[in-house]
């Protein structure tokens, strides 16, 4: 999916970002996060801090959804303009959060 | 204190370990009716300096080195069977040798390295000095190494040789580690990844390389508490990676190879660090691994990256 059609389905977009979303992943450890996913996926987190721009970078991650309510740092959304990193973020849990992108056919 | 003391000393660490322990194996070797020129050539790919003979059962006949092989040449023998020109009587070490003994093997005879057998005297393995010290080493817990290349690609002819008279240029990427701000962590890995695409070394590789140096940076700002640097070494189908820091270096090697194993304080885990799955991350990553460390005398991480068939 277009990463512009997260906020179709209720994402609140912060920055945009560059390319297609293919897959999905959910988790708070960095390192697992940096193991396990993807590239071209959608990465949801409660991590705010701007070391997830450099995970996500790394890992090929286009787009990373903040759960919670919770808030980016503002050096966070400086970086991810900078590496083309889209954010979201979204007053739901991380696992309802999960299931809305599911429903989209993200795997 | 002399060696021989030390040696004592260190004595009750490593005295159970056994030949097969620390050999290199699987172990190329070569056939009594191959020629010559079949050994020079193997010699010369794999720039090594002797080879266990064996026969068709793979029972050891007689080794040949760099020596045989320049005697030949000089009597125009490339074309004769290693049989006539190898050395017969062979000093080997058996599979359940104890270490103390290859020492004194090593110290009697001389020789770079003895071949091991089995009970059936087939040729299982190979010991030289270098995989003494290595087996020390790890043993006393200062040194940890990964090797998923020796599994994989020995006796296929992966080994680069070098062609004659041309000299690889090899590029460098330097990038200094500030360890005082930790959401500076992974701007090293994140740079090295644009350095090697814009050298066009394929994503699939570079994100090998990219996750495996975000987990060393991370560690050096995390744990070390002191200044590091990466760098980088590229070849058309190699990538060499070197992270070190000045910091209080690890313990225990061995206990922070366990996943899920970690010292990081609170705080950075609250970051999601700290999940004690970097090392485990660098080991997936990297086709050879070797960290060097002990209290107090900083960590040492270099990581070898062989492009792989499918990373084209």
């Amino acid at each position: 999916m277009k990463i512009e059609e997260l906020k179709d389905i209720g994402f609140e977009m912060v920055t945009g970002g560059e390319g297609e979303i293919n897959h999905g992943y959910a988790c708070d450890l960095l390192s697992e996060v940096m193991g396990r996913a993807k590239p071209d996926t959608v990465w949801l987190t409660v991590q705010s801090h701007v070391n997830i721009i450099a995970v996500a970078a790394i890992t090929g991650i286009r787009a990373i959804i903040l759960c919670n309510d919770h808030l980016f740092d503002e050096e966070t959304v400086q970086r991810a303009k900078k590496e083309k990193i889209a954010l979201f973020k979204t007053s739901l849990n991380t696992f309802e959060a999960c299931g809305k992108i599911y429903q989209k056919g993200i795997r | 204190m002399d060696i021989d003391d030390l040696i004592k000393k260190i004595q009750p660490y490593f005295s159970e370990l056994k030949a097969e322990d620390f050999m290199s194996s699987p172990v190329v070797t070569i056939r009594e009716d191959q020629k010559a020129s079949e050994a020079k050539e193997l010699l010369r790919t794999r720039r090594i300096s002797g080879l266990p003979v064996a026969d068709k059962e793979g029972k050891l006949k007689g080794i040949i080195s760099i020596e045989d092989i320049i005697h030949a040449l000089e009597n125009n023998m490339l074309d004769s069977d290693i049989s006539e020109l190898m050395t017969k009587n062979v000093v080997c070490i058996t599979k359940n040798e104890k270490i103390m003994d290859v020492f004194k093997k090593f110290e009697m005879y001389g020789y770079g390295r003895f071949p091991v057998v089995d009970e059936n005297k087939k040729v299982i393995g190979i010991v030289t000095k270098y995989d003494l010290m290595i087996a020390l080493l790890v043993k006393l817990s200062i040194l940890y190494v990964h090797d998923t290349r020796r599994e994989q690609f020995v006796g296929v002819e992966i080994y680069r040789s070098i062609p004659k008279n041309v000299k690889i240029v090899r590029e460098e990427f330097e990038f200094q580690i500030d360890y005082r701000d930790i959401s500076m962590a992974g701007t090293g890995a994140s740079e090295l990844k644009k350095f090697l695409i814009s050298k066009n070394f394929p994503p699939k590789f570079v994100k090998r390389i990219a996750i495996a140096t975000y987990e060393a940076e991370t560690n050096v700002v995390i744990h070390s508490n002191s200044t590091g640097r990466i760098k980088a070494y590229i070849e058309p189908e190699f990538v060499e990676v070197r992270v070190n820091d000045n910091g209080k270096g690890i313990e225990n090697i061995e206990l922070a190879m366990k996943e899920g194993f970690s010292t990081a304080p609170d705080y950075v885990r609250e970051y999601g660090f700290g999940a004690g799955m970097g090392l485990t991350n660098m080991k997936k990553c990297a086709d050879r691994m070797i960290i060097l460390s002990s209290k107090g005398n900083g960590v040492l991480v270099e990581m070898h990256f062989w492009r792989h068939e499918d990373e084209n």
